[in-house]
């Protein structure tokens, strides 16, 4: 009657249904089953604990899910009266304890695996061959990032490493909570003010790898992105020698200052200032990117201070650029 | 103003209605418990609906990549109010409601211990929600700092505006509102239970809510602490979490965490609760493992005291630290896995009615497992640094909040509502919005997974990514909308069956515990007669009592 013919069309739906998933699955790559493909030694054990806690938590799932459906369908009423009483069992100490017992095992392999790996994933080698890791500070500042090489040379939401060369990155922020996050080269670690966190990773191939704020930290917060170029040793030379110092004013202008007020100048979420005679006034210009600026009316009026905690010559490179490019009004202001 | 007149010599008072009898100063005044339980559930279920509505308002900016629905600001308002409204103002005042209602019935008690207490913690609750809505007027609009408002950036100087300042305010009033009711609970726990009644015969849900509020009386106290010292950040000028003046960011965020945390399983452990009352009914047996349940409740109670700074895994403690929290948080994973287990084991070889109580409760079983299998992820910390603050934690806590917390709700809705109205829902619309809301729930939420580990940031407004996160991003949008017509349906149903739904007796789903006794709705003293409490199961007794006599 009804039941055989219904329980094949569930089997036949259920075999359907997975092997469209598993397409779909083969057909996208990982398709965000497992994290993005790592690119650093550290990435790639955070990667492989995954992996590992894959594998108990879809036993579990199958286990749970699978006895659910199977009780659902196995007991449902079938015509029996409301009123009728399942075997009225009350529990069972010995079964009790031991599925109180299993999810301990389980967890306990699932720590082990983790802590085996942590030293690999958390600790900065001291890659003695290569003379030691390259040091990078970073500084998070509302909507940028910032990136200080062991030379003093700065560069802005762009990091340049050599590949293949260990990094350690020291990471400060100069106003609100953020966090520095390459999926591709580990976890994330926070920028919080007053306080200061580390992460290492040695990127195995060149390329550009994609970094985001991963805390949020206010109206740009999705726009707040880094890149991270990982190139030839003899690129970077060039990098921080002289290429990054060349380009800091169009660089700042283009981090700091374009994603609000616009690459002209022109505005958009902030006001238009390819005219402000402030531009062309280093005195007061600094003191408005050191302090920002706070007003409740009107409150669209806030800036954040971009440029605290700037070197001269980050200032000195920005009121260059300014002056050059961006300035549109009366030369007489200046 | 003749207030007497006088008949054959006897002084007679003319009957003059109290002004408290009227129709709605009767609510405004009233103390009974069962009413003030319906005024929480129903303001609940109010601010339940805004908060969907802010959320499918985000679900439509981030259908398509560079979509231009709402603004920035906008969609950070909306972020932040609708995780305040579902915390704050949905869940832990449902379950204030639904206990408000059932505690003092199931317990065999005539009304809360402070009726009076129980009015003004309502009224409390109610001012702080209103408050909250109104912050969308002040200078600035709403708050925008996200629902745990991290300093600096909910500080004076980069959140300019009251928003930040009346969000303080709504969560003292919904806080105090809290503290009180949670007072009430244990005071009428202890206290009031009906001859018989010991510790092990209460029902599950009344442990729960007992767990719940101590909870509360334990943690509120926490973010009042660290939400007063953040307005006084902002108004006095002092600066206790602004780090180059000398205060510490970071404090802020175990003040906060260290509420956080226990409010999750405030959220949870009523569902819970719910759920235990649920499944055994309709699956015509015991509870399976009363005892395992009621201490793997007060376990957790403990445990999720102690796992608070695994919100807080990249921040940079000391790796001890990181493991203590790591290993804590897992080890919270075996008392509920416990009651998962023990739910499962009461289906089995049961007579399972698909009532669509029951439905809701399955349905929870099934999704919550999901949340409590990705929360393991999380609880490792080297993965948490991977996976911390994308879609793949907005997706885990909507398995574990929404799964739980609203499934366990409209398992609740659906099982007590013959008792709270005398009339049954409609249970044709209720499995179609059942399924309505499963399915789009797991459209919706599922892809959120894949695309936090995609590498989707939460609490971004926009992406520009193409490919696989249009996908995912647009599938979630339309599970959304499923969602919501799911939810519109349960609207539809209270209306419909409000006048023609057919009519409860005492005890439509021969159920276990004491508020099936009384009549539905129950009458304002609760019982005539209590009867005495001989097990956990005390109306299944009576039943077999009644049934022997009759076969003598």
């Amino acid at each position: 009657m009804p039941p055989p013919v219904r329980r094949k069309t569930f089997v036949l739906l259920l075999v359907l249904g997975t092997a469209l998933a598993l397409t779909a699955v083969a057909y996208a790559g990982n398709g965000g089953f497992a994290p993005e493909p790592p690119h650093s030694p550290n990435a790639r054990r955070i990667s492989d604990s995954y992996t590992w806690i894959s594998i108990f938590t879809l036993a579990i799932f199958v286990v749970v899910e699978g006895s659910l459906l199977w009780f659902i369908f196995k007991y449902r009423r079938r015509g029996r009266p409301r009123t009728a009483e399942g075997p009225q069992i009350h529990g069972a100490t010995r079964l009790e304890l031991i599925w109180t017992l299993i999810p301990v095992l389980i967890l306990a392999a699932i720590a082990s695996y983790v802590f085996y790996k942590l030293p690999g994933i958390e600790d900065v080698p001291a890659a003695k061959a290569e003379g030691g890791p390259l040091k990078v500070r970073v500084d998070a500042h509302q909507f940028y990032w910032q990136f200080t090489y062991p030379n003093g040379t700065v560069s802005i939401d762009e990091l340049h490493v050599p590949v293949n060369r260990t990094v350690r990155v020291d990471i400060f922020s100069q106003d609100v909570d953020h966090s520095w996050w390459v999926p591709e080269l580990g976890g994330k670690f926070d920028a919080i003010p007053g306080q200061h966190t580390h992460t290492w990773f040695k990127a195995d191939r060149s390329g550009t790898y994609r970094g985001r704020c991963g805390e949020f930290c206010g109206v740009f917060h999705a726009k707040m992105a880094a890149r991270v170029i990982a190139e030839p040793k003899d690129s970077y030379e060039a990098w921080v020698t002289h290429i990054a110092h060349d380009s800091l004013g169009r660089s700042e202008w283009a981090g700091v200052c374009a994603k609000c007020h616009g690459f002209q100048g022109q505005g958009g979420y902030g006001i238009a200032i390819e005219n402000s005679s402030l531009l062309v006034q280093p005195q007061s210009l600094r003191q408005l990117l050191v302090n920002g600026r706070n007003t409740t009316k009107p409150i669209s009026n806030y800036m954040p201070p971009v440029g605290r905690g700037w070197t001269d010559d980050q200032f000195r490179a920005l009121e260059q650029y300014l002056k050059a490019v961006v300035y549109k009004g009366t030369q007489s202001g200046g | 103003m003749n207030a007497s007149e006088h008949i054959v010599g006897v002084t007679v008072e003319r009957y003059r209605p109290d002004w408290r009898q009227g129709r709605v100063a009767s609510w405004i005044t009233t103390v009974d418990h069962k009413r003030i339980g319906i005024l929480y559930a129903v303001t609940s279920l109010v601010f339940f609906a805004a908060g969907g509505l802010l959320a499918l308002l985000m679900r439509a900016q981030l259908a398509t990549p560079n979509e231009h629905f709402i603004t920035r600001n906008s969609y950070n308002e909306l972020f932040t109010i609708h995780g305040t409204v579902m915390i704050f103002l949905f869940i832990v005042p449902f379950w204030a409601g639904l206990a408000n209602f059932l505690v003092p019935l199931m317990i065999g008690a005539r009304d809360m211990a402070f009726p009076r207490l129980n009015a003004l913690s309502y009224w409390c609750f109610l001012f702080g929600g209103v408050t909250l809505f109104l912050s969308f007027f002040a200078a600035g609009g709403a708050s925008k700092s996200g629902w745990y408002a991290y300093p600096p950036l909910s500080e004076k100087f980069f959140s300019p505006g009251n928003g930040q300042d009346l969000w303080i305010l709504s969560l003292h009033l919904v806080a105090i509102s809290s503290l009180l009711g949670a007072i009430n609970f244990i005071c009428t726990i202890h206290n009031m239970r009906a001859p018989g009644m010991s510790w092990m015969r209460i029902p599950l849900f009344v442990w729960a809510i007992e767990i719940y509020s101590f909870l509360l009386v334990l943690v509120m106290p926490v973010i009042g602490v660290g939400l007063t010292l953040l307005l006084l950040d902002r108004q006095v000028g002092t600066h206790f979490f602004l780090p180059d003046q000398g205060g510490n960011a970071l404090l802020y965020q175990h003040l906060f965490w260290f509420f956080g945390h226990p409010e999750v399983y405030i959220i949870i452990l009523p569902a819970m609760g719910v759920i235990s009352e649920v499944i055994p009914v309709f699956s015509r047996k015991p509870i399976f493992g009363y005892k395992a349940i009621a201490f793997s409740t007060v376990a957790i109670g403990f445990y999720s005291m102690l796992v608070w700074a695994h919100h807080m895994f990249s921040v940079g403690l000391p790796t001890f630290l990181n493991v203590f929290f790591m290993l804590s948080s897992m080890v919270i994973a075996v008392p509920t896995g416990v009651k998962i287990f023990n739910w499962l084991a009461t289906t089995w070889r049961g007579n399972l009615i698909f009532d669509t109580a029951m439905l809701w409760a399955l349905g929870f079983v099934a999704l919550f497992t999901i949340g409590g299998l990705s929360g393991i992820f999380l609880a490792a910390f080297p993965v948490d640094w991977q996976v911390t603050d994308t879609y793949y934690v907005v997706a885990h806590m909507h398995y574990v909040l929404f799964s739980g917390a609203v499934f366990g709700a409209f398992a609740g809705l659906f099982y007590w509502w013959p008792k709270v109205f005398g009339r049954m829902l409609d249970e044709g619309l209720g499995k179609i919005q059942f399924w309505l809301v499963f399915i789009g729930f797991n459209l919706t939420f599922f892809p959120q997974h894949l695309l936090g580990l995609l590498g989707m940031p939460r609490r971004n407004y926009t992406y520009d990514q193409h490919g696989l996160w249009l996908v995912y991003n647009l599938v979630s949008s339309i599970g959304a909308g499923i969602m919501a017509i799911g939810l519109v349906l349960f609207l539809y149903n209270v209306i419909k069956t409000t006048r023609s739904g057919r009519r409860a007796t005492n005890d439509p789903w021969l159920a276990d515990t004491l508020e099936w006794y009384t009549m539905s709705p129950p009458p304002p003293h609760n019982f005539d007669r209590v009867p005495y409490v001989t097990s956990a199961r005390p109306l299944r007794d009576l039943r077999r009592r009644l049934a022997e006599a009759e076969h003598g």
